[in-house]
């Protein structure tokens, strides 16, 4: 493994979970202490690395959800017949140790200077490095317009829900299975209507940040690109059901 | 099982690992139609023995990734150019 040491660039990590947070029944917050992690930018990712006893290793990839300077977090979706995420979302405590590496990624990520106005568009726990960025964008004092259009099944599946709504930039919530008595907002999967009613024109040639399942982020690049948008301007992650 | 197309940004740690930069945002052209996109825009499937990376545009295979116990192979063949910042 000589050969690995020497690049030396991404080595794991020890990590001990500093505070767990729940969010939804099925998504938490967990804050990490690495001791000698280099800070990261907003909407770059992580990877997990859980070791058993017997040696048996899993490694999964998660979003950064602090904004830059703040105690590094992360928040995981439970997916039931997943090999990490039930441990971290769940079982994992104040005090636990695992593995990490990172910051990871150079395309999906925004800098609180760029002047351009920021739409980010994002399907259930798609919303996590949109988080960072709209977390930076407060702290960091960016001035650049900020709207962010969120997909969830139902209210309850709303991650971050209250913290959103702190943050100075507009927030559209579409809720596509359940909605509850007297909601006025979106109640239907993203579509080219409503991508033409929620986006900035494409006149105003906008950053587009858009994360969510594949079949999501696909349906929703697509309709902004009808909209006008030049595909160069839409950033897309896709996260797979990995566990 | 369904196969997963996720993209480049899955395996940014990976390439990290193996050459030791961020590839993520780096333009590649495929070997096939010649279509530029950063990498991070590929579609990536990774439920295969190993990691394949296919253009997004003719679907043509431009990168896998196969790992050993103590070795990696990478095949580029379908990768006519990467271009790094």
């Amino acid at each position: 493994m000589a050969g690995t040491a020497v690049l030396g660039r991404l080595t794991w990590l020890a990590a001990e979970v500093a505070a767990v947070r729940g969010e939804t029944p099925r998504v938490s917050t967990l804050e990490l202490e690495v001791p000698g992690w280099s800070d990261h930018r907003a909407g770059q990712h992580l990877d997990v690395r859980l070791t058993a006893e017997d040696g048996y290793q899993a490694q999964r990839s998660y979003s950064i959800a602090s904004a830059p300077g703040e105690p590094l977090a992360i928040t995981v979706e439970r997916l039931e017949d997943g090999e990490v995420s039930p441990y971290l979302v769940g079982e994992a405590h104040e005090g636990d140790r695992f593995e990490v590496r990172g910051p990871i990624g150079g395309y999906f990520v925004w800098d609180a200077d760029e002047p351009e106005r920021v739409l980010l568009v994002a399907g259930g726990s798609g919303v996590v490095p949109l988080m960072a960025m709209a977390r930076h964008r407060a702290r960091a004092g960016g001035e650049a317009p900020m709207r962010l259009l969120y997909s969830s099944r139902s209210l309850e599946d709303v991650i971050y829900r209250e913290e959103l709504e702190t943050l100075g930039i507009d927030v559209v919530h579409t809720l596509t299975r359940e909605q509850p008595p007297g909601w006025s907002g979106y109640a239907r999967r993203i579509d080219d209507e409503l991508l033409r009613e929620v986006a900035f024109p494409a006149s105003e040639s906008p950053r587009v940040y858009v994360c969510g399942s594949t079949r999501f982020v696909d349906a929703a690049a697509d309709g902004l690109v009808r909209l006008g948008y030049d595909p160069a301007w839409v950033r897309t992650e896709r996260f797979g059901a990995t566990g | 099982m369904m196969e997963r197309t996720l993209d480049g940004n899955a395996v940014g740690g990976l390439l990290l690992e193996l050459f030791g930069v961020e590839l993520t945002a780096a333009p590649c052209v495929c070997g096939s139609c010649g279509a530029r996109e950063e990498v991070a825009r590929l579609d990536v499937y990774v439920d295969c023995p190993g990691v394949v990376v296919r253009c997004r545009h003719c679907g043509d295979v431009m990168i896998t990734i196969v790992r050993g116990r103590e070795r990696t192979w990478v095949d580029l063949r379908g990768t006519r150019g990467l271009e790094l910042g």
